[in-house]
Parts: structure tokens; C-alpha cells; sequence
């Protein structure tokens, strides 16, 4: 985070930019990205790189001092010529490149060493990546964030692993999540204490995450009950018959009474989504009578026959 | 001979032991008390009485103190609407499916 990131960038501001623009861009980007306000894992970090970026920026002392050193400003001895120090730094470079071993600082100014990689910048600027809250505030404990966590409807069936990756501290970057079967859409799974992070010493706060079940080509979703439907010929829903069914978990028989019309829906009790603390879900099976689209020529011969003798009419009130 | 039932919620803290909890001066709480930024009861003497759930207030109230730079009262007006956005939020979420 510290390293490399441009402040200006970090702000959205160009380098020209005046210090009303900065304030503006820096507290327009501290409502956005308040951890309090943005429950996003992500928005934390966002949130100390803004608040670091317009610590520097925002006064104009510093502010000048990063505009000449860059990045590594804070390590430039107060009195530093900005011109002394470019010139130290292509020396420095070209020590590098040519493989060290050289008469050390030829080219540099006398009495300024340039020392990378030795000095510990959060030894250098204290609690300061804690963001603002880290200064005078006290320890104070993390926000807890949200991420939603999307599965398929077999996975809520079943159950299942996930890994899931998080911005920020290398420490923690994956989880192993598991999600027990029977979650259901909208559902709250808390990891406790992996949320945003404490300061001096606080507690972490929570991060929840909300599970997605994903649209399903088959199955709709109602909380528990999962809905399919069952295509059947005319006469199969005319004579009743026995279907094959997949469900989610495997494959079912649905009996289907004779008579049955498109829309009667056929329960499968405890079909649905499991439940780990009571009653599972049914599964409804929703007949819908599909016709042939090129009927052969004795089917459109046996079709006109019985429209010939039956004198049933779906359109006439009972 | 009878005695009144008197229901002692064990989880409730005492002023000093929440003000420890949340490392913060008692004096300072109860000022949070009275802008009704944070929740007490009263106990069988009148003494405050506080769940610790209330400590997550508190904790969200110093982050939006110390992020965002606001005062007490702009604290308590933000902490209402986050929480009623929460809820709308939730609402909005249960809508998602319109199942059948």
C-alpha cells in the first residue's frame, strides 16, 4: 500500500491541483470508502490510502517535499536539495546497474548516504497506518465488513468449500469457508474477526458473508422450496402417468394423476433445500403440457379425431 | 410470604465496567448516553445498565469520529440512517427472489 502508490492518483487529482481540490476530492473519497459506510472488505484499504495520501498532500510543506522526492520523502533529510537528490539517485541507479563493487557514492554528494530497504517506514511514522484513526484516538475496533459469496442450488443442497480471497494483509489473504447445506438466499455466514482491523491492539470486527444462490436454468427458489418444471404430453396428462424427475438430490418419481392440466403443481415433500435446525423443503413439480411442434401425419390425424368427438372446452365457465 | 421476581440480566455491565470495555471515560459515556448515541437501562437503583451489544456502537461511533472528522450530533444522525439503510437493505435483499 505504502509503496508505490501515487497520492495524486490515489485522490484523482492532477499534480496541479489546489489544495481546495485536494480537500474536496479527499472528503468525497472519506464517505465513500468509511468502513463504517462501505461494508465492502476492499474499502478499508481504499479508506487508508486515501486518508494517508491526503495526510501528505494536504499540507503544503510535505506535500512539496513529496512533489520533489517522491515516494520515498520521508526518508530525504529535512535540509535535502531536490536537485542534489536526483542527481544521488541516477548515482544510485547506476551503482545498482552496474553490479556494485564500485567506489561507493562517485558521483553522489558528500555526507548523504541513501539507505534503501533498511529503515522500517511504519517504525518512521508510528500508528500512522491506522489511517487517521491511528493517531490520538486510542485503540478503537474494526468495522465489521460484508462480500456476498454466490453458489449454485446444488451446492446450497449439499453444501459446500470455498476458498475465498481477501484484499489487504498478506497474513490472511484466503479463507476456508464452509457452507453447510441448506443456506438459503440472502443468508448471513459470520467469520468472526476477520473483518476490518483494530487499532492499537482493538479488536478486529466480523466479516459476513451473504450468500447468492445463483439463477438456476431448472430450479426456482422460493426460501426452501424449489420449484421445476414437469413437461408432459397431452395424453400424459390426460391418462396420468409416473415421471422421472431430477432433483437436486437425484433423481425422483412424480406420479401424475389423469387429469392433470398445466400450472396443477405436484409436491415432493421435503425435497426442497434442507434444513439443519427443522423442516426441509418441498419440492413442486409444475405441470406444463407441451405439444409436438411438426406433429407427424397419423398424430395430426388422431389429434383432429379427438377434437372431432370430445366435446371438452377449457374456455367454458363450469 | 412472597417475593417479587426480579430478573437480573447477567450479560447487562455497570457504567464502569462498559466505560472499561470500550476504553473510554465513564464521564464521556454517559454524555453518549444523553445524546442518545448509546443505549442504557436503568438498574434496581438507578444506576445505568448497558448491554454489550452496545459496544459495537460505541466502536462505530469513534471509527466515524476519527475517519470522517464528526462531531456528536452529526455521529448520531449518520449511526440512524446507516441503520435504517441497513434495514432497507435487508428488505431489499428478501425481494430479490419474488419465488411464486
Amino acid at each position: 500500500m505504502a509503496d508505490g502508490q501515487d497520492f495524486y492518483q490515489t485522490l484523482g487529482v492532477p499534480r496541479t491541483a489546489s489544495q481546495d481540490d485536494i480537500q474536496r476530492a479527499y472528503r468525497r473519497l472519506a464517505r465513500q470508502y468509511h468502513p463504517d459506510v462501505n461494508h465492502d472488505p476492499g474499502a478499508e484499504d481504499r479508506f487508508k490510502d486515501v486518508s494517508e495520501a491526503y495526510d501528505v498532500l494536504s499540507d503544503p510543506g510535505t506535500r512539496r517535499r513529496y512533489d520533489a522526492f517522491g515516494a520515498d520523502f520521508r526518508q530525504v533529510p529535512e535540509d535535502m536539495d531536490p536537485e542534489t537528490f536526483r542527481r544521488s539517485r541516477a548515482g544510485a541507479g547506476s551503482r545498482a546497474g552496474a553490479g556494485g563493487g564500485q567506489a561507493r557514492g562517485a558521483r553522489g554528494s558528500p555526507g548523504f548516504s541513501y539507505s534503501s530497504g533498511d529503515i522500517d517506514i511504519e517504525d518512521l511514522l508510528g500508528g500512522f497506518f491506522g489511517g487517521r484513526a491511528g493517531r490520538g484516538w486510542g485503540p478503537i475496533p474494526g468495522a465489521d465488513q460484508e462480500a456476498e459469496l454466490e453458489i449454485t442450488v446444488e451446492e446450497a443442497y449439499r453444501g459446500t468449500r470455498r476458498s475465498i480471497s481477501l484484499s489487504g494483509d498478506g497474513a490472511r489473504a484466503t479463507l476456508d469457508v464452509n457452507v453447510p447445506a441448506g443456506v438459503t438466499d440472502g443468508q448471513r455466514i459470520r467469520l468472526a474477526g476477520q473483518g476490518g482491523r483494530g487499532t492499537e491492539g482493538a479488536a478486529n470486527g466480523d466479516l459476513y458473508l451473504i450468500v447468492r444462490i445463483a439463477p438456476h436454468p431448472r430450479y426456482r427458489l422460493d426460501g426452501r422450496d424449489l420449484y421445476v418444471d414437469l413437461l408432459l404430453a397431452p395424453w400424459e396428462a390426460a391418462l396420468g402417468t409416473s415421471v422421472a424427475l431430477d432433483t437436486p438430490g437425484g433423481e425422483a418419481k412424480v406420479k401424475v394423476p389423469a387429469g392433470t392440466s398445466s400450472g396443477r403443481r405436484l409436491r415432493l415433500r421435503g425435497r426442497g433445500l434442507p434444513n439443519s435446525r427443522g423442516k426441509p423443503g418441498d419440492l413442486f413439480a409444475e405441470a406444463k403440457i407441451m405439444v409436438p411442434a411438426r406433429p407427424s401425419r397419423a398424430e395430426r390425424r388422431l389429434f383432429e379425431q379427438l377434437a372431432a368427438e370430445s366435446d371438452f372446452d377449457p374456455r367454458r365457465q363450469p | 410470604m412472597s417475593h417479587a421476581m426480579v430478573r437480573v440480566p447477567a450479560s447487562r455491565l455497570t457504567l464502569d465496567e462498559f466505560a472499561m470495555a470500550a476504553g473510554l471515560h465513564p464521564d464521556l459515556i454517559r454524555r453518549l448516553v444523553a445524546l442518545g448515541i448509546v443505549e442504557a437501562t436503568y438498574g434496581p437503583a438507578g444506576e445505568l445498565r448497558f448491554s454489550r451489544s452496545q459496544l459495537a456502537v460505541v466502536a462505530r461511533m469513534q471509527r466515524l469520529r476519527a475517519g470522517l472528522g464528526l462531531n456528536y450530533a452529526a455521529v448520531a444522525l449518520v449511526t440512524d440512517l446507516l441503520d435504517r439503510i441497513a434495514v432497507l437493505e435487508t428488505a431489499l435483499r428478501g425481494s430479490q427472489w419474488p419465488g411464486r
